[in-house]
């Protein structure tokens, strides 16, 4: 079949030449980067000299690094289960629901997925100004006080709800489309078999979700590895702290200190973070 | 934006001022590149495009091409990486003081000495040529704004309130506590820019603290100087109190409470009234005036401190340098675009004929009417010459800047004092700096 | 967004007002700085259109390749590839624009066209439709009766899978129009922006020394900047619930 290969090989080209040149070519050069470090002589600029591992050394000690890290593993912790939990819980309500306020739900829902991640958090950096935000003054009508949105041990909480907010529509649409697939003949012999609604939903649709439940967690995991525009947007707007998300420190790094070389040896130990952590999912998905 | 600059300057306001002659710099000295130029010229200062209109008039074979990239640190953020990258930058670009070493030290901005801007240093206020010049040989950037600081207070909520205006910071204190009082904590005495490090830096310069100097090859960095914990127990001892608001400035949240009456004054730069002008659109316009900084003791010698200006720096990218050169000392030395950044948008002169033009004095014409009419100018310029001559800043500003948020917001929230605040600052900023190789001690 | 930009800051409701502002607003929005929201408008189009056209293209061929052809390494390669998807985009751009800058794609539109077509989750969903959608049996017959290969796949194939381009085209769209940190980083010329970095600079400049405040322009220009996808959505809706799944549950 060595005709066969070469017809593959001519329809995999375009991919592939992208591929290497747009997504592999970078990361290599990342990782060669990584091994530079800066050394000056008296005030002059720095000379970029070959310096093996130290900025993983120094990365990995980098107490603002390891803080953006710790913020990730909250947001999974914590905004990831929040968030696929109501997607789930949003889809089988739907999946129970007939006619047009169904329909008007679904499409609600789902908006602000289309809305780009760097205007939805403009928008919502409106809402949480303190003393503007609709939400303190329906609080301060309630004599319940205000929040200080921007606020540093707030302001975590506030991202993960605009994330929360751009996302749970998207996992929802996706859970819904797996609901619908799945056989009616199956809920027709459970219910023979005396089952009501929430044996159902126990045994066989959460069940026959985890697939693509799967997929969604490991995007989220993905996504909350990547978060940066919504911290970067917010940052004019009140105090967000260089290091909130690790994403924010590298570009800061970078683009604020000039130290690429740093900046990319944290990409590269954030890259393997993800990968140790997602890959044992990511292999079911691929070999499935 | 139908007035063009040019059209603004033909009118009542020259014939005022024809006795005064404008003293401007011989541009013919500076021999351009031949053929079409275009330059590209990164700021974010308004209404620019129409600035240099004039200037092309005036020099045919020259295109300048305003682009706007983002304000402050956003737009060091993409000439950063333009410099790494080794072009895709502009040829000229607006720099704040504070933010200049950082392109010195990366080799991005050009000496403009070799360039023959040596010469336009007469032309400027004295200390904005040490912060370009910082060696005093080469040049780094030409002056383009200044910010000396001064009180900008809402003389309504003064009257209302029986207050007087401060000339100490004892009186201040006393003021902003009776005000409290007297308002039932409805109206707060100032803002401490809790998100701009370079605020508190200023009222730290105008009581002759440094924090940035150099010894022979080595960097000394004293963030935590006795000058420095002063001036910040004393703001952080009104805030804890609640006289003073910490809110994030240049925020719709701050306008929103300085337009509602909710806050009586506050430390502004020279550009600082234009700004809050501009921002709150005709709210509360006119209720302002402007008073020199209150001092530390009375009869004492009247100092002032800066914050923020900037100047305009030619890159070593760029292809035509000593066009690039000619534009930016044209920019700031020329009547035209001088006067319409401060009549315009606020933009306090570095320049010496400048600041001595009785144009800058407008009644009705932001920020002047802003402030009821007053010369507001002319307390500035006042402040601009006690502004403390020798003050440097450090490659690795920009990290020190966003670090001093992260201090202070553990104050704001009770978990460090005063003290430990300029400490880890101190700690932490040292640590970066020598991570990042620079040759660095604290003392 | 019927408020002057002083209201903006006295009440947050963003709404109605009195006196109404919406009219000038919009004359605002679309005339301010020589009409260059019209023009970052028009470069988000053409930014998502192009992305989208390339990339589901590219990704039909190569999940083609994956789908209906044996290569040595075919496994690995293909996991491989799905793996860079955890490669956060940092680790990416900021290496990329260095690179980009040696061949002159940097301040170019290419410069962001050209590496958004790389999408390694869009190449596993077009295998995934591939193997569904178009039998084996099928692509035998055609070759037997003397079709070309390419004729098999953009004849008989691209047809039978329709549903599986517009889901990947979708997501393509979503994600061009999304964009914000490569044009961050690639672009420094503003008259090349697309919407979201265009807003995101009026919103840095609002709040500096010597800028102007430009916050109601803000508000409507995101709102308008939303009208492309709610058209796109309300249109292909359908396609949403029949396609997303088939990544996860098809496979």
């Amino acid at each position: 079949m060595r005709q066969n290969r070469k017809t593959a090989l001519l329809f995999l080209a375009p991919f592939l030449t992208v591929f290497v040149a747009f997504y592999l070519a970078p990361v290599c050069y990342a990782i060669y980067l990584s091994l530079f470090i800066r050394r000056r002589v008296g005030l002059g600029p720095a000379k970029e000299v070959f310096g093996g591992l130290e900025n993983y050394i120094r990365a990995v000690q980098d107490t603002d690094f390891l803080n953006g890290l710790k913020n990730m593993f909250l947001f999974g912790v914590l905004q990831v289960p929040v968030m696929l939990g109501l997607a789930i819980a949003l889809a089988l309500l739907l999946d129970q629901s007939r006619g047009i306020f169904m329909k008007v739900c679904r499409t609600t829902f789902f908006m602000p997925y289309g809305i780009p991640t760097a205007i939805g958090a403009l928008i919502w950096g409106y809402l949480y100004s303190p003393n503007l935000s609709p939400f303190n003054q329906i609080l301060g009508a309630l004599h319940l006080g205000s929040i200080n949105f921007l606020s540093p041990g707030v302001i975590l909480i506030s991202i993960a709800n605009i994330v929360t907010w751009t996302w749970t529509g998207y996992n929802m649409i996706t859970l819904f489309a797996a609901l619908q697939n799945i056989p009616k003949e199956l809920y027709e012999a459970a219910r023979v078999d005396g089952a009501n609604r929430w044996d159902i939903v126990r045994s066989i649709k959460i069940p026959l979700l985890l697939p693509t439940l799967r997929l969604l967690f490991i995007f989220s995991v993905i996504g909350t590895s990547q978060l940066f525009t919504e911290a970067f947007v917010l940052r004019p707007l009140g105090y967000v702290a260089d290091n909130i998300t690790p994403n924010l420190y590298l570009y800061l790094t970078a683009a604020r200190d000039a130290n690429y070389s740093y900046a990319g040896a944290m990409a590269i130990l954030l890259a393997l973070l993800i990968f140790v952590l997602s890959g044992p999912f990511l292999r079911r998905v691929a070999s499935s | 934006m139908a007035l063009l600059a040019g059209v603004q300057f033909g009118g009542p306001l020259c014939s005022a001022s024809a006795q005064e002659a404008f003293k401007e710099p011989e541009y013919s000295k500076y021999q351009v590149e031949s053929g079409p130029i275009t330059l590209e010229f990164w700021s974010w200062v308004g209404g620019l495009d129409q600035v240099v209109k004039q200037f092309e008039q005036a020099y045919p074979n020259i295109k300048v091409h305003v682009n706007n990239v983002g304000a402050g640190p956003q737009e060091y953020e993409k000439l950063q990486t333009a410099i790494k990258a080794g072009s895709g930058g502009p040829d000229v670009v607006q720099i704040e003081y504070d933010f200049l070493p950082s392109f010195i030290v990366t080799d991005g901005v050009l000496d403009m000495g070799k360039e023959g801007a040596s010469d336009a240093k007469s032309y400027f206020v004295p200390w904005t040529w040490g912060q370009v010049s910082p060696d005093a040989k080469t040049v780094y950037g030409i002056p383009q704004d200044i910010g000396p600081l001064a009180l900008l207070y809402n003389k309504k909520i003064f009257d209302q309130y029986g207050l007087t205006v401060p000339t100490t910071w004892d009186e201040f204190a006393k003021e902003a506590e009776k005000l409290n009082k007297a308002s039932n904590g409805k109206v707060q005495m100032a803002e401490f820019y809790a998100t701009t490090a370079p605020w508190f830096m200023g009222l730290v310069w105008a009581d002759g603290g440094e924090f940035f100097k150099t010894s022979g090859d080595t960097w000394i960095q004293t963030l935590n100087s006795p000058e420095a914990e002063k001036v910040l127990s004393y703001w952080a001892d009104l805030v804890k109190k609640k006289y003073v608001a910490a809110l994030p400035g240049f925020t719709a949240e701050f306008y929103n409470a300085v337009g509602a009456g909710q806050i009586a004054a506050s430390v502004e730069a020279a550009w600082g009234p234009g700004v809050t002008a501009a921002s709150l659109n005709n709210r509360t316009s006119g209720d302002w005036r402007v008073a020199p900084l209150p001092q530390w003791s009375k009869g004492q010698q009247f100092r002032s401190g800066n914050w923020g200006g900037s100047c305009d720096s030619v890159t070593r990218q760029s292809k035509h340098p000593r066009a690039a050169t000619l534009f930016s000392v044209w920019l700031n030395t020329a009547k035209g675009p001088v006067l319409n950044n401060w009549i315009n948008y606020g933009i306090f002169p570095a320049s010496i004929a400048g600041l001595a033009s009785p144009e800058l004095n407008q009644a009705d014409k932001n920020p002047g009417k802003f402030c009821g009419g007053q010369n507001v100018a002319e307390v500035y310029a006042q402040a601009s010459k006690a502004v403390n001559v020798d003050f440097a800043w450090s490659p690795w500003f920009a990290f020190v800047n966003d670090n001093f948020n992260k201090q202070f917001q553990a104050f704001l929230s009770g978990n460090a004092t005063p003290k430990q605040v300029l400490d880890s600052w101190q700690n932490e900023c040292l640590r970066n700096a020598k991570d990042d190789g620079y040759a660095v001690k604290g003392k | 967004m019927t408020k002057d930009n002083g209201q903006i800051f006295s009440t947050f409701g963003l709404w109605f007002a009195n006196p109404p502002h919406f009219f000038d607003n919009v004359v605002g929005l679309f005339t301010y700085q020589n009409s260059i929201f019209v023009r970052w408008f028009g470069n988000s189009l053409l930014y998502a259109g192009s992305i989208t056209l390339g990339s589901t293209l590219i990704c039909a061929m190569g999940g083609y390749a994956f789908s209906k052809y044996d290569f040595p390494g075919k496994q690995l390669l293909f996991n491989f590839i799905l793996g860079t998807i955890m490669v956060p985009s940092t680790a990416l751009v900021l290496p990329l624009f260095l690179m980009l800058d040696k061949i002159g794609l940097v301040n170019s539109m290419w410069g962001v066209i050209l590496p958004s077509l790389v999408n390694p989750f869009g190449l596993y969903l077009m295998k995934v439709f591939w193997d569904s959608s178009l039998p084996n049996e099928l692509i035998e017959a055609s070759r037997l009766e003397g079709a070309s290969e390419w004729q098999i796949f953009w004849g008989i194939g691209m047809p039978l899978i329709q549903t599986g381009l517009v889901t990947v085209a979708l997501l393509c769209f979503v994600g061009a129009w999304n964009n914000f940190f490569l044009p961050l980083i690639v672009l420094n010329q503003e008259n090349l922006y697309p919407l979201t970095l265009g807003l995101n600079v009026w919103n840095s400049v609002s709040s500096a020394a010597g800028g102007k405040p430009v916050y109601n322009l803000i508000a409507l220009g995101s709102l308008v900047s939303v009208l492309p996808l709610l058209v796109a959505f309300i249109v292909l809706g359908k396609y949403w619930r029949g396609g997303l799944t088939a990544g996860a549950t098809k496979g």
